[in-house]
């Protein structure tokens, strides 16, 4: 009982932060300079023109009433009309969610398989009183690499050596899934570099901290072999900050899928925004941003309850401290 | 006290050489960023060490102009992050209350979005430019350095120093100041540490992506971006400001690690 107050004030806070965010969000898409009727009607449009085009899209009601509409409408799954194309903005955003989607689920699964086992690795062969500078090294590159870096070398060295892999053209995955699996490697890769050796810091930092329980010299003390030890002691109570992170990453690659996708040319969610951007388009920059911040929202409500299952100590905790 | 450790030390260096680097550029060692020197896209060689830009400027002074319109643009804005960071985070942990939850709900908020996407924001918001840029790194870095700031500070502030300078009479600013500041200000040395690095980053891409520093000023994500377009012809115009970005943000995240380390040691065991 306590467990389900607990989570239903979970539920109500995020949503007061995606509330919070919406409003943010408003605000600052009217505060954007240079309105949108000099982009769409161009330099020479008359005060007529301008008044009705702001009525047309309600621009000339009160601010709290078009925030109110807005609101509603997006709670509805109503996202707008791109003043560009004309296009209903939720249409094209969820035409093109499957390939930023791809984009981050490749990434993550990279950085579960390969981060978390070397992180362990590192954890359990690190010797006492630090060292191991070459590792540290190479995962503090990892971490310092910036996508739009990494991703225009990877397009330069592709360009001019195709190896098979092709660059700046995508095929969708209902068409073709090999031919879209190989427009779609190259991306991923650059994306998930970050996050692999994110993960695998995160993951030797907290096997290193579980390695110096009783329980682990109790365990070494009964003569238990180390992949023993890591399999039955170490790998699920140092699990809790590996998988908290896990919904840190989504998050933050979303926002790296936006550079990839613009270094790729992949019609995705974040190419779309930066256009957006870029054109002014108003409706779209705030759909854009609205999906980001809510899908991180979202995602971690997921991650705590996950957390609950794999650590119930935390759930009832956290049940006792509401 | 402990030496610090060799990678450190590495780190502290490369940082070294490449604010020499930047401060070279303001006297004018390495030459004129926008004088043109010779032929179009010319690769690396002598008169012009790092290659030519499709105008036919030398890179290297239009490098060490970039590393100095980046290393300043994230130092001040991380400056910006650590006052205002320390302040709302201190006041809010020793504080509590409706003030803490109240900061604590506009960090979270903040916290929400993808650094990148933020930084978009900001700059659609003031328009594309350095102010954007810096505006951008604020804003992004702010989130974790006051919720990090505030834990350090609830946890000093049951402290029995604390409680002890309160009893003898001492005001709040001076209870903040004196007693909890210097006690957090570790947390603040390492996070504005990886502040940096990530406001390096931020700059980076929302400059490449158009909507940061502005040419003809150069910055590191500006020359990348602008290489981009002769990269098949001339991947030198990325290579030399990309390892440069590159070598920037790595020596500022080990000089980050080796602060941590010092500040907050670790017990430690080998398994093997």
């Amino acid at each position: 009982m306590r467990l389900l107050m607990w989570w239903s004030g979970r539920a109500l806070s995020s949503a007061a932060t995606l509330l919070g965010v919406s409003v943010l969000i408003f605000a600052a898409v009217r505060m954007m300079p240079g309105g949108f009727a000099e982009t769409v009607l161009g330099p020479f449009a008359t005060a007529e023109q301008e008044a009705e085009l702001a009525a047309r899209y309600g621009l000339d009601q009160p601010v709290l009433l078009q925030y109110g509409h807005w609101l509603a409408a997006v709670g509805g799954g109503d996202f707008g009309v791109s003043m560009i194309s004309r296009q209903p903005v939720g249409a094209e955003l969820l035409a093109r969610l499957p390939i930023t989607a791809e984009l981050t689920v490749l990434a993550v699964a990279a950085s579960a398989l390969f981060g978390v086992p070397l992180g362990v690795l590192t954890a359990v062969r690190a010797r006492p009183g630090g060292g191991g500078a070459a590792g540290r090294l190479l995962s503090g590159l990892g971490v310092s690499v910036p996508e739009f870096v990494l991703g225009s070398l990877v397009v330069f060295v592709f360009s001019r050596h195709a190896l098979g892999l092709e660059v700046g053209s995508w095929v969708p995955l209902t068409q073709d899934p090999a031919a879209n699996l190989a427009t779609m490697v190259l991306p991923a890769a650059v994306l998930s570099v970050f996050a692999i050796s994110v993960t695998a810091r995160t993951t030797r930092d907290a096997v290193m901290g579980v390695l110096v329980e009783p329980y682990v010299t109790a365990a070494v003390g009964r003569g238990e072999s180390p992949w023993f030890i890591v399999r039955h002691h170490i790998l699920r109570n140092a699990a809790t900050p590996v998988v908290t992170l896990l919904g840190t990453i989504t998050a933050y690659l979303l926002g790296g899928a936006l550079i990839v996708e613009h270094v790729f040319n992949l019609p995705g969610v974040g190419s779309y925004i930066v256009q957006a951007v870029g054109r002014r388009d108003y409706a779209v920059v705030q759909a854009g941003v609205l999906l980001a911040a809510a899908v991180f929202i979202v995602m971690n409500v997921l991650i705590d309850l996950l957390v609950g299952v794999l650590d119930p100590r935390l759930g009832v905790l956290a049940g006792r401290r509401s | 006290m402990k030496k610090l450790d060799r990678l450190t030390v590495g780190g502290l260096a490369c940082l070294a050489v490449l604010v020499v680097f930047a401060l070279g550029s303001l006297v004018g060692a390495g030459g004129d960023p926008d004088a043109i020197v010779g032929p179009r896209l010319q690769p690396p060689g002598p008169g012009w060490w790092l290659g030519t830009d499709n105008l036919g400027r030398s890179v290297l002074p239009r490098v060490m102009e970039g590393v100095g319109t980046t290393l300043l643009l994230s130092s001040v804005a991380v400056l910006v992050t650590a006052a205002v960071s320390a302040t709302f985070g201190i006041v809010a942990g020793y504080r509590g209350g409706y003030l803490n939850e109240l900061v604590m709900r506009l960090v979270e908020v903040l916290y929400s979005f993808p650094a990148i996407v933020l930084a978009i924001l900001v700059a659609a918001v003031l328009g594309p430019g350095q102010t954007a840029a810096l505006a951008s790194i604020v804003l992004v870095t702010i989130p974790l350095m006051t919720r990090l700031v505030r834990a350090a500070a609830v946890a000093v502030s049951q402290r029995d120093y604390v409680t002890s300078a309160v009893i003898s009479g001492a005001r709040l600013p001076r209870v903040l100041g004196r007693h909890v500041l210097p006690n957090v200000a570790g947390t603040i040395a390492v996070q504005g540490t990886y502040a940096l690095s990530v406001g390096i980053a931020v700059e980076g891409g929302l400059s490449f992506l158009g909507f940061g520093v502005q040419p003809p000023q150069a910055s590191l994500g500006v020359l990348i971006q602008q290489g981009g377009t002769y990269m098949i012809a001339a991947p030198w115009l990325i290579l030399g400001p990309g390892v440069v970005l590159v070598a920037a943000i790595l020596a500022i995240n080990v000089v980050g690690d080796g602060l941590r380390d010092r500040l907050e040691p670790r017990e430690t065991r080998s398994l093997t």
